[in-house]
Parts: structure tokens; sequence; C-alpha cells
């Protein structure tokens, strides 16, 4: 990775660095070309296995048909196929996922995945971008985005891109790492995030420095309320969040009305 | 989580290599968002519109222009 020059218009930033907005995808897409086989393992170690519960609760607001009817979610930034096998496993005959990422080992992983639990019918991989996504107007009844949107070089185009792709009456909900804000809580947490998790990182993936990145990248992204704020700018109706875990990660809702 | 049977899934509409019909419905040219050709032989979508062509590799449609072909 090359250093870069200080903050222009046309920066972004990569964990606590700026960088030229044309860079973070390149930089973005390296470490997760890194991790890939390893994610859904370093998500159970890092979250000390939270993150399912988050997903849980990310899948039932989802609320997939349990019918007949026909219910379908894109995943956005879903490489792996983790949120999207679990909203086929808990909708009815006709719930079906579409998995976009921008990134092939990620989407590989997934597919691999998808085949060896027979659900490659109910859920397809696309390669894409979320910010330019390849998908007709008002395709989806849901559209998800679980810890992906903070490495999105821009989240304003991403989110106006999902309301895009929403039927009307669908809902967007997006999974993030949010701020702490309970004070004995912050303190362990900051020094589990900038210590442990890049630990973890370096034993399991042989990259600190790709977690390093996230746990940067964390702190970089937007207050809920500041987000909730993109999402109305972006069109979303009746947009929410919730807190969970103390504030480390907050779960946003709006719908497309 | 359906009531298919597993023989069903194992025999599936597909394999490994080629894209998913329903799928194709609903893809479209991310610049252009217009709709596309599917080449079954190239396995490649093509967007007239935007004059490129996006690969399909392993059944994954590659809907990035950095990595489609340019066409006429």
């Amino acid at each position: 990775m090359r250093d870069t020059p200080g903050n222009t218009s046309s920066d972004t930033h990569f964990g606590f660095r700026q960088v030229p907005l044309g860079d973070k995808q390149a930089l973005v897409d390296d470490v997760f070309r890194s991790v890939a086989r390893r994610y859904d393992l370093m998500n159970d170690l890092m979250s000390g296995g939270l993150h399912r519960a988050w997903k849980d609760v990310l899948v039932t607001a989802v609320n997939p048909s349990k019918g007949d009817r026909e219910f379908a979610l894109l995943d956005v930034a879903g490489g792996t196929g983790d949120i999207s096998f679990r909203v086929v496993e808990a909708g009815g005959p006709n719930t079906r996922a579409t998995v976009c990422d921008i990134n092939g080992e990620m989407l590989a992983v997934g597919r691999e995945r998808a085949f060896e639990r027979g659900l490659d019918d109910a859920v397809t991989f696309t390669e894409g971008n979320a910010e330019s996504l390849p998908f007709a107007d008002r395709s989806f009844d849901a559209v998800t985005i679980a810890f992906g949107i903070r490495n999105v070089p821009r989240i304003d185009l991403a989110l106006a891109e999902a309301h895009r792709v929403l039927k009307i009456g669908g809902r967007f909900l997006c999974l993030e790492f949010s701020s702490v804000d309970v004070p004995g809580l912050k303190a362990v947490y900051d020094l589990y995030s900038f210590n442990v998790i890049p630990a973890i990182g370096k034993a399991v993936t042989g990259d600190a420095e790709a977690y390093r990145y996230l746990v940067e990248s964390i702190r970089r992204f937007p207050k809920p309320n500041d987000f909730a704020d993109m999402m109305r700018d972006a069109g979303f109706a009746r947009v929410s969040h919730q807190s969970m875990t103390g504030g480390v990660v907050a779960l946003h809702s709006g719908w497309r009305l | 989580m359906t009531d298919t049977p597993p023989a069903e899934h194992a025999a599936g509409t597909q394999d490994a290599r080629t894209v998913d019909p329903k799928l194709l419905e609903i893809l479209v040219c991310p610049l252009t968002k217009t709709r596309l050709e599917y080449d079954a032989e190239k396995q490649e979508l093509i967007s007239r519109a935007a004059k490129l062509a996006y690969p399909i590799r392993d059944g994954i449609p590659i809907m990035l222009p950095e990595e489609a072909r340019h066409i006429d």
C-alpha cells in the first residue's frame, strides 16, 4: 500500500488514512481477498459469536414470506452468502436471495457453500458494485447490507441504488458497527478492537493490517443519526435504527414508499 | 426450508457453470440500466447501449465495466 497525499476534495478515508477516492476500492478489495476463506470464522472469533445474534435480528426484520408468496432479497456486499442462507432458510418455498459483491473471492466461497447446502437454486451470486447495481428498478422485496456499507467509497450512491432496486413497499436494512456509548464498555471496546482484533486477525488470516483497517473503518463510519439523515436523503421513509450490545452494532431500517 | 425433495435439488435446473434464468430476468447493465442479451455460447451478457460484453465465469455474472469486453 502506498503513501497518499492529504485531504483533497476527491479523497475518501481508508481506515484512518485519507486516500484518493479511486484508490479506496482497490485497497478494500485487497483486504477481503486476503481474508475471504476465513471471513466467517473471523467474525465468530472477533465478536465472540455475537454476530450470529445480530444477524438473527436482521433476518427477523427482513421477515421473508413464510407461505407460498414470492419473496426476493438482495444482499449487497454479502459475499460468503451468510445472510442470504439465513433468509432463505427462514422463508417459505418461494423465498429467493441474490448476493451482490464486488469481490470475486468472497463470491466463490459463497457459491461453493450454496452448493454444499443444497441452496444453489434459491441463492444466486453476482459480482457487482454497490454504487452501481446491475439490477432493474423495483426488483426486490428487501435489500440488506450487513457490515458492508462502511467499505463502500461513496455511501450516498449505494443508498440511492438500494432505494432504486427496491419494490414500492420494500424495506432496506443495514447492519453496521456503531459507536459504543456506554462509558465503561467504551474503554474495553477500544482496547479490544485496536489491540486484540488485529492480533486475532494476524493469527487466523496472517493479515493484521486487514483487520486494523476494519477497526479503523468502524470508527470513521457516520454516527447513527447522521447515517439516518443520509438514508432520508436517498429517499427512504420511516427511517429508524436500533442499537444492540451497548451500541457496538446498529440495525438501520428504511422503507421505499 | 422448502418441501422440494433433496433429489430434485441434486438434479437441479442447471449445472454449476450456467446462470440462473430468474437472475437473468432482473439483471441490467450497471451503467445504462438497460436490458442485456444473453450469449449462452460465449457466456457473456451484452449491453448494446454501453457497447460492453460482461463475462460470466463459473456461473457468476461479472457486472463490472472494468471487467467487460468492448464491442462495436
